[in-house]
């Protein structure tokens, strides 16, 4: 029998060699979808605790990435046994880095915290045209649009963004949320998004916020 | 002696005094703005620019003349020629022009050993030809491949030499090389180039032995990057662009990353170096690392607290940036200025600091022209310390 608890404290401790220990054993003893799903659930509490570490500073960048690794490898080891159950979805976001950027990590730490919260994540990729965006909003109808970028010049592609989202009629029924290293207050309000954050865990609680 | 001949030689010593640690006349303006910056200002297409080097000289004077600065401002890092003709996979262009990085992998985790008993025959046997796709191929193509990125190497920074020394005689620039080399620090040479970021940190859970043993055994090597061939002209500073430090935990930085980086700075000071660092993100938690390093290092900050950094660094070593560049974007004129004048008023006073913004205006649409011309007006009339 799987102890949740044990489960959750270990993805929150990054103890990999404990995670998957344990999430072997029960694999072993073949599991029911319901069940595996209750193992899935155990592990994405485990990022929960992850992000609030990295909040109070106790955790850092390099950490959020294991993390994701962590979950990422859990979920393998479940997958056989999940069969036709999934957790609920409490969202959906369309993710991208912007036009102009190649960069991707931070993109990708935020992605696997927003999924391992619940949301249904449509990753663009990086160096993403506005034009991108607006076919994939149009196509899947999120709550939210997530815009990323490191470099500086991602500021003046994450506006052209927003801009086409709003001719295309699309701004007023999404949320748009901005992250990367040079976000700040005055971009956002110029760039004429909702939110900013250069911490993924605070932008998942920004999302979760939204979609409630 | 010429007006500009004087000029020169007197913002040469505003630069000498900072970097003795003596406090100089006023405080020296020496902002970096990059190529990529000058060609679109100049109005000049990026795609093309890179391939016209022949314009450097022509499109950087423009920069001299319309913006305030003590020094050679341009700062340029990457030529597509190069990377193309190699088939780099770790410098691209992105859909706007814009040469970057991303990440890539040049070591696989099963070639660490192979890699720490012998870095440099692995980085030539395996790590390069996985980089650059053109390496990848039978040695005599390899070797013409390599031959011609190295023309073009050296073509292109003979060409910047010839034309930084040019143009700062026209304009009474300061005899000062802040970028006379730019290696890695020993761990970030490691993730950035052979493991990759995500990879590295991964690795340093998983394999920490192997890593540490990888970052030592590649010391010697980024050592040797940074060295000149003889004795360096007085007011010479090698650059090391810090990376990996903030996303660390200190524990690990304090185990992987700091000991061999120490042992490069104190290397390059004692072959008569001045060091600058540009310190990413933000690093306020190894303030006191940082004050560990030999007198007088440059420090070139991005994001932090200025008021910690002049408490804890500034009386040892010598601060530089904190400006934040996207004011240059989101602010007016005014606003852009009353910034430079919070900036100035923490870190000035008692000297130990010259001025330039946290990085460089990358594009030009990330720093509007007026508030840059305001700012660095202001700085080189106002800033006494």
């Amino acid at each position: 029998m799987l102890d949740t608890d044990l489960l959750t404290k270990a993805v929150g401790d990054l103890d990999e060699d404990s995670v998957i220990k344990q999430l072997q054993e029960f694999a072993a003893t073949n599991p029911s979808p319901e069940e595996a799903q209750k193992a899935v659930a155990a592990c994405q509490s485990g990022m929960g605790i992850v992000g609030e570490l990295f909040e109070q500073g106790e955790y850092f960048v390099g950490d959020l990435i294991f993390a994701g690794e962590l979950l990422t490898n859990a979920v393998e080891i479940l997958k056989p046994y999940l069969g036709g159950a999934t957790s609920e979805k409490i969202g959906t976001i369309v993710l991208g880095t912007v036009a102009g950027d190649l960069h991707d990590i931070g993109k990708n730490i935020f992605k696997s915290m927003a999924e391992a919260a619940g949301f249904e994540v449509h990753d663009l990729g990086i160096d993403q045209p506005p034009g991108n965006f607006v076919e994939k909003v149009k196509e899947v109808k999120p709550e939210i649009v997530g815009m990323s970028g490191v470099l500086t010049l991602a500021l003046e592609s994450m506006k052209l963004t927003v801009d086409a989202l709003r001719d295309a009629g699309l701004r007023d029924s999404i949320k748009v949320i901005i992250g990367g290293n040079p976000v700040t207050k005055e971009a956002c309000e110029q760039i004429g998004a909702d939110a900013f954050t250069t911490n993924a865990a605070e932008g998942v609680k920004i999302c979760q916020g939204w979609v409630k | 002696m010429s007006d500009v001949k004087a000029l020169a030689e007197e913002r040469t010593q505003l630069l000498a005094d900072v970097m003795a640690g003596r406090v100089p006349k006023r405080v020296p303006v020496c902002p970096t703005i990059t190529y990529e910056y000058a060609v679109e200002y100049t109005g000049n297409s990026l795609f093309e620019a890179f391939w016209h080097m022949e314009n450097f000289e022509k499109i950087s004077d423009i920069i001299c003349r319309d913006f305030y600065t003590d020094l050679f401002p341009m700062n340029y890092l990457r030529f597509p020629a190069l990377y193309k003709t190699l088939g780099a996979k770790n410098w691209m262009q992105g859909s706007n022009g814009f040469m970057q990085h991303p990440e890539v992998v040049g070591l696989l985790e099963e070639e660490y050993d192979e890699f720490i008993e012998s870095p440099y025959d692995c980085i030539m046997e395996k790590v390069l030809p996985r980089i650059y796709a053109n390496l990848d191929t039978d040695p005599v193509t390899r070797s013409i491949v390599l031959a011609k990125a190295f023309k073009i190497f050296n073509d292109e920074f003979g060409n910047i030499g010839a034309v930084t020394a040019k143009l700062s005689a026209k304009y009474g620039l300061a005899n000062v090389n802040l970028f006379s080399a730019a290696p890695s620090a020993p761990f970030d040479f490691v993730a950035d180039q052979l493991r990759g970021f995500r990879n590295m940190m991964l690795d340093i859970r998983r394999n920490p032995e192997k890593v540490e043993a990888a970052v030592k055994a590649v010391t010697p090597l980024v050592i040797k990057m940074g060295l000149p061939a003889g004795p360096p002209p007085p007011n010479t500073a090698v650059f090391i662009p810090l990376h990996m430090g903030p996303f660390m935990r200190t524990s690990d930085f304090e185990r992987f990353y700091y000991p061999t980086f120490k042992e490069m700075v104190e290397t390059f000071v004692k072959a008569g170096l001045h060091v600058l660092l540009f310190v990413e993100q933000d690093m306020m938690r190894y303030l006191d690392h940082l004050n560990d390093l030999p007198e007088n290092t440059i420090m070139w900050f991005e994001l932090g607290d200025p008021k910690l950094a002049k408490e804890k660094v500034g009386k040892k070593h010598i601060i530089t940036g904190f400006y934040p560049v996207t004011m240059l974007k989101t602010g007016t004129v005014e606003q852009c200025v009353d910034k430079a004048k919070e900036i100035l008023d923490i870190l000035a006073p008692g000297g130990r600091y010259f001025f330039n913004f946290d990085k460089a205006p990358l594009t030009f649409d990330t720093a509007k022209p007026e508030n840059l011309k305001a700012v660095l007006e202001y700085v080189a009339q106002n800033a006494d310390y």
